[in-house]
């Protein structure tokens, strides 16, 4: 097809050529060109095929209001041909068709419709009900869009980007740009949004004049080149807004260029306020096969020959309710497109200077006339038009039928800041009946169409946005409203809501083959407000979002249903246009906390887990039992990275205040050279947390936390003295100091080789703490503790010696064998030692009482009202709690799973936490029973996920297994 | 006395081209190709502080005065004082030595609980805005100033050192050490269309010069 490449509107460059291959055919494109426009460019006109009835579809709005040109391109269903430019190379197919789109099998479909009148997938196929599974199968595979393999990974890279405006201007035609120049004279960062690849909106490709006498394209372009010199604006093209959220927080995605760094980039702004500039679309216009190939849009068509240098066919009628119909059917005929009759839905009203354009070309206009039907059955051959009372009809051969029933404001981004919208009687729009709050409308979308006055109203707008976002131009505003209210405003709208036709194939929905005959069944049968219409006749929910039945759908309602009331509008909702999930993950990094020896510990043969916020070794073999590592840290030396713990610094006057009021027990009695071990409950008594705390000087005290209560600690500490007024202040050093913890008979004589203290038992005992330094050099907090049952050292390092710390033990310790041991093995250990995880053996409802831990509760503390110990006073007697006891399966051979239930004829508790001992050889563990349950020898009965009725049973049985003394680890 | 090295909790696949050692940190002061920027650098052996006291506006830290309001700063003399809030300011030594931690209770070292890192040079807004929605060209805020909030969703505290329109600049990053492999591989993948290279001491000394023209 030959091209016309002089206009001085074109946006493609016809010396770059871009190839394509469709159904194994290459075509040639240009850059600037879409896919579809390229298509269109090689003679392509059926793009598709429709979801119901394959109906052959084809170029319509040229923006993707609707799915009629949804294609596969590079092996991305659902691609919008329309807005997506050509790419050198690109593999573009056809979506829902059985053949071809143009021999789509499937076709006979549209002769069925009588079988599938609205609501039928809610009423038929049901009964008897062992058919639906089929008949879905069947229906799927006859319907829907395009097709994605569950395993198909998205090439490309999708960024994001978070932005902060003093003003937002969605959309960059002639009010938008004028806006975002208006506000950006204040000093305010701007923002503007254009979804089209290039600014100028209905001006960009419009060849009548300003009043001045500048052609629209050539203002569109002065405007644009003032939009990028000016610094404090920043233009994202090719960027569609997508949602709305309170205080103005936008949100969009940008399709990236050649160059860009990004395939594509989601967007978020949070912007103080917003000019809505979005324009208009245009109305379809109702009629028998209005979705036929070659029925299109005005803009549609006047952009195909105006943007692209393409005549969007040979012969064309033209049936329309506005001027700028008429305008484009005046230019378009000056382009070469011969045109055999222009219809014009108004009886009166339109611009006489059109008109006499128009008459002066020889071209016949009928007033008061309109579609009722597009001929051919592929393609459109002839046309039907008649007064709009139905009375005459006259037929025209065309292969191109340019129809539109009026504008309708692109209002989407009000609906999704809650605007409520009303109905305005004389533009026939749909427009807020209250405007957010610092939210403004510029241009088309107001209703005017003055060229003057839609940059008038777009620099009114940016002014009253930025001096919303604290600029002083209320003279300013006073002033440009003054003058445009002395310009032409909001012109009357069509009314017309439908050509006189019965409606069966007149649709008013494309992407849902909903006709007008669906809509009136639906009503009929009750559903009579457009939103529940929307739903049962499936109108306006298909990826065009409403943009072609958004408008139709309300006015058609209200005319059926003889409603007195004014027509509502549906709703809609993000994403107004649809983006890629893809592009919603963006980068989707992966933030972890890793231990100061992480890369050692892989080294080592270390298997991660993400256990919380942090990335920890679980094991250090393939034995997921940890076997070797349990017996090695029971019969020798083993070092387990222990750096996730919690640690802090809590100092200033009131410190023990702050102390005694979270710990239950009484931190008075925390030593210099002593840990004091406790718990911390919140006001249930519910125990969340335990740790140790020392006193490292007056008023200064260190504490441990738990891995997963790390986070919240200092809130949680400030939040209970909230009221208090008390001298403390907290440090957070979780990440400051590495811990080491190591355990087993030999670790004493370990670590003698280390450090240079005396390390015997009687120097250094259990529960002691200890300050040092190792090699002179590295500042380390040394605790006694015992939580895996055997000898150990819990030792603080800062981070970044960790690793030398780590090295110097692990040749030290090379001549006792010492090696890792991982979580799963401490699990276990602490586990036979009857030592608690809180979260493994406790859950949301489990006080200090129910698990054992009564005895660090000092019942008599005075000092400061202990968080949660009201609650555990009510508790102290309560026996219909869970308990906490030591379980023993009757088949050793057998343990059950962590957080199997215990049952009998109802829920009576759950394992918490057991394993085969290596040690005893014994399958114990512990669970939360009913108190009833947890006497010595009760026997138990443990269902399992998945256990098809086999119960296992365990018996309950005195805890620590292990060293019940605790000889071994206060040796 | 064995070899103790320390390590930083930031790790680049570049490797430096100029080292030292210093208390023990093995300090890159250049990479072998460290480009036009922006850059990013490792300032993890660099000291810092956090100072608590209920009447923290009577501390005079290296003799500086700290500033009354939070997310004020002050730089001077190598050092950074940041007003975090009512009661509490933190610290950063830039230059080469730092001093000895003050004999007040309030004042606590921590170097060791953060990454600390340093971003700057041509259109490095421009990445962070891909990282964070924290506002660092707020026509408000006067460099330096402090933010406190998430970076790539991870809570920390910023300081903007030196900001122009057109996105350039540079500022300071504190989070959580445990974050360092994380953090550095979102900020340099954000900023590989940048072009952003890890730099060494030398480049972020010569910024820093450059601004206060005292280190």
């Amino acid at each position: 097809m030959n091209r016309l490449n002089q206009l001085p509107t074109l946006r493609i460059d016809p010396a770059v050529n871009h190839s394509l291959t469709y159904r194994g055919r290459t075509y040639q494109g240009v850059a600037g060109d879409t896919v579809a426009t390229a298509l269109f460019a090689n003679g392509v006109r059926i793009f598709g095929r429709s979801l119901k009835y394959h109906r052959p579809r084809g170029l319509y709005s040229l923006d993707g209001e609707c799915s009629n040109t949804c294609m596969e391109v590079d092996g991305i269903p659902n691609v919008r041909a329309e807005n997506t430019l050509l790419e050198n190379g690109m593999t573009v197919k056809e979506q829902n068709v059985k053949g071809s789109a143009e021999r789509d099998w499937l076709g006979f479909m549209d002769k069925l419709d009588w079988m599938m009148p609205a609501g039928f997938y809610y009423k038929i196929m049901h009964k008897p009900a062992a058919i639906w599974p089929m008949a879905m199968k069947q229906i799927r595979k006859a319907a829907g869009l395009g097709i994605i393999s569950a395993d198909h990974k998205m090439k490309g890279r999708y960024d994001e980007q978070f932005l902060k405006a003093e003003v937002t201007v969605i959309g960059g035609g002639a009010a938008g740009m004028a806006a975002a120049l208006a506000a950006a004279q204040s000093g305010r960062r701007v923002i503007l949004l254009e979804s089209r690849p290039h600014l100028g909106g209905c001006f960009d490709y419009r060849v009548s004049t300003t009043s001045d006498g500048t052609p629209l394209h050539e203002r569109a372009r002065q405007l644009a080149e003032k939009v990028k010199q000016t610094t404090n604006i920043r233009l994202f093209e090719h960027t569609s807004m997508v949602g709305a959220y309170n205080n103005n927080l936008i949100t969009a995605f940008q399709v990236g260029k050649a160059d860009d760094g990004f395939t594509e980039c989601y967007i978020e702004i949070r912007s103080d306020s917003v000019v809505v500039a979005t324009g208009c679309i245009e109305r379809p216009l109702l009629f028998d096969n209005n979705e036929r190939p070659g029925v299109m849009q005005v803009g549609c068509a006047h952009r195909l020959a105006r943007t692209y240098g393409l005549l969007p066919g040979n012969a064309a009628v033209f049936s329309v309710g506005h001027n700028p119909g008429l305008e484009a059917a005046v230019d378009l005929f000056d382009l070469g497109l011969k045109i055999n009759c222009v219809a014009d839905i108004r009886e009166d009203g339109q611009d006489p200077a059109l008109l006499l354009a128009l008459t002066e070309r020889k071209i016949p206009v009928l007033k008061g006339w309109v579609a009722t039907k597009a001929h051919g059955s592929k393609m459109v051959q002839k046309a039907t038009l008649c007064t709009i009372d139905g009375m005459v009809k006259r037929q025209f051969s065309c292969d191109l039928l340019v129809a539109s029933a009026g504008l309708t404001p692109v209002s989407g981004p009000f609906i999704l800041a809650q605007a409520i919208m009303g109905y305005d009687d004389h533009t026939g729009y749909f427009l807020p009946d209250q405007l957010p709050e610092k939210m403004f409308p510029a241009g088309r979308i107001t209703g005017i169409n003055d060229p003057d006055a839609i940059e008038t109203s777009g620099r009114l707008a940016g002014l009253e946005a930025a001096s919303a976002a604290g600029a002083d131009l209320w003279t300013k505003v006073a002033e440009t409203r003054n003058a445009l209210a002395a310009m032409p405003g909001p012109e009357r709208g069509c009314k017309l809501v439908i050509a006189p036709v019965k409606g069966r194939k007149s649709f008013i929905c494309f992407d849902e083959d909903a006709t007008v005959k669906s809509v009136k069944q639906a009503i009929d049968q009750g559903f009579d407000v457009p939103e529940l219409v929307k739903r049962f006749a499936g109108v306006g929910l298909g990826p065009g979002q409403g943009g072609i039945p958004g408008h139709n759908l309300p006015l058609f309602v209200a005319k059926y249903t003889a409603s007195k009331e004014t027509p509502k509008p549906t709703t809609v909702r993000p994403p107004l246009v649809p983006a890629f999930i893809a592009t919603y993950a963006g980068y989707n990094h992966h933030m972890f906390k890793r231990t100061p020896i992480h890369h050692s510990q892989k080294a080592d043969g270390g298997i991660f887990r993400n256990i919380g916020v942090w990335q920890r070794a679980r094991y250090f073999t393939a034995d997921v039992d940890c076997k070797e590592e349990i017996l090695n840290v029971r019969n020798n030396v083993g070092m387990l990275d222990a750096s996730t713990l919690g640690k802090f610094r809590i100092h200033g006057p009131d410190a023990l205040k702050a102390l005694q009021r979270v710990y239950v027990s009484d931190m008075g009695k925390a030593g210099k050279d002593r840990i004091k071990y406790s718990a911390m409950c919140n006001d249930d008594g519910c125990v969340i947390d335990d740790g140790v705390v020392v006193k490292r000087g007056e008023n200064d005290y260190y504490f441990t936390t738990s891995t997963g209560r790390a986070g919240q600690t200092a809130e949680w500490i400030r939040y209970h003295t909230r009221y208090d007024n008390w001298d403390f202040h907290l440090v957070n050093l979780t990440d400051a100091m590495g811990v080491i913890n190591l355990s087993g008979p030999n670790a004493r004589k370990v670590l003698t080789k280390v450090v240079d203290i005396d390390l015997s038992n009687e120097a250094f005992p259990f529960s002691g703490y200890r300050e040092f330094y190792i090699q002179d050099t590295i500042f380390t907090r040394a605790l006694r503790l015992g939580f895996v049952g055997e000898l150990s050292y819990e030792l603080h390092v800062p981070s970044s010696y960790m690793q030398a710390v780590w090295d110097l033990l692990t040749e030290a310790g090379k001549a006792f064998g010492i090696r890792n041991f991982g979580v799963e093995a401490q699990n276990v250990l602490r586990m036979e030692k009857g030592h608690i995880i809180l979260g493994q053996e406790s859950e949301q409802r489990t006080n200090l009482l129910d698990v054992g831990l009564g005895f660090l509760w000092d019942r008599s503390k005075t000092v400061a009202r202990t968080v949660g110990a009201v609650a555990l006073r009510q508790a102290a007697n309560d026996t219909g709690r869970l308990t906490l006891v030591g379980i023993r399966m009757e088949d050793d051979a057998r343990p059950a799973r962590d957080g199997s239930l215990i049952v009998d004829n109802k829920v009576r508790g759950y394992v918490a936490t057991m394993r085969r001992s290596f040690t005893s050889g014994e399958a114990v563990g512990m669970a939360l029973v009913e108190s009833q349950l947890a006497g010595a020898g009760t026997r138990l009965e443990i269902f399992e996920d998945e256990c098809n009725g086999v119960r296992i049973y365990a018996r309950v049985v005195p805890m620590p297994f292990y060293d019940p003394e605790g000889e071994r680890m206060k040796s | 006395m064995a070899d103790i090295r320390r390590q930083s909790p930031m790790r680049f696949n570049t490797g430096p081209c100029r080292t030292e050692v210093r208390d023990n940190w093995t300090v890159t002061l250049a990479y072998d190709d460290e480009g036009d920027g922006p850059w990013l650098t490792d300032l993890a052996h660099k000291i810092r502080w956090d100072l608590q006291d209920g009447n923290i506006d009577a501390v005079k830290p290296s003799g500086l005065t700290i500033p009354a309001s939070p997310g004020r700063c002050t730089l001077a003399g190598g050092t950074l004082i940041n007003r975090m809030n009512g009661t509490q300011a933190s610290i950063y030594h830039l230059g080469a030595k730092a001093p000895a931690l003050p004999d007040f209770a309030g004042y606590t070292d921590v170097s060791e609980s953060m990454v600390f890192l340093a971003l700057f040079g041509p259109g490095v807004f421009y990445i962070a805005e891909k990282l964070t929605n924290l506002d660092f060209m707020d026509p408000a805020g006067k460099a330096p100033f402090l933010l406190q909030g998430p970076f790539c969703h991870i809570p920390c505290q910023i300081v903007i050192l030196e900001k122009t329109p057109d996105g350039s600049g540079g500022f300071l990053l504190t989070c959580s050490r445990g974050y360092g492999d994380s953090m550095v591989a979102a900020i340099l993948k954000a900023g590989a269309e940048f072009n952003l290279r890890p730099a060494g001491e030398n480049r972020f000394d010569t910024w820093i010069s450059c601004l206060s023209g005292e280190i």
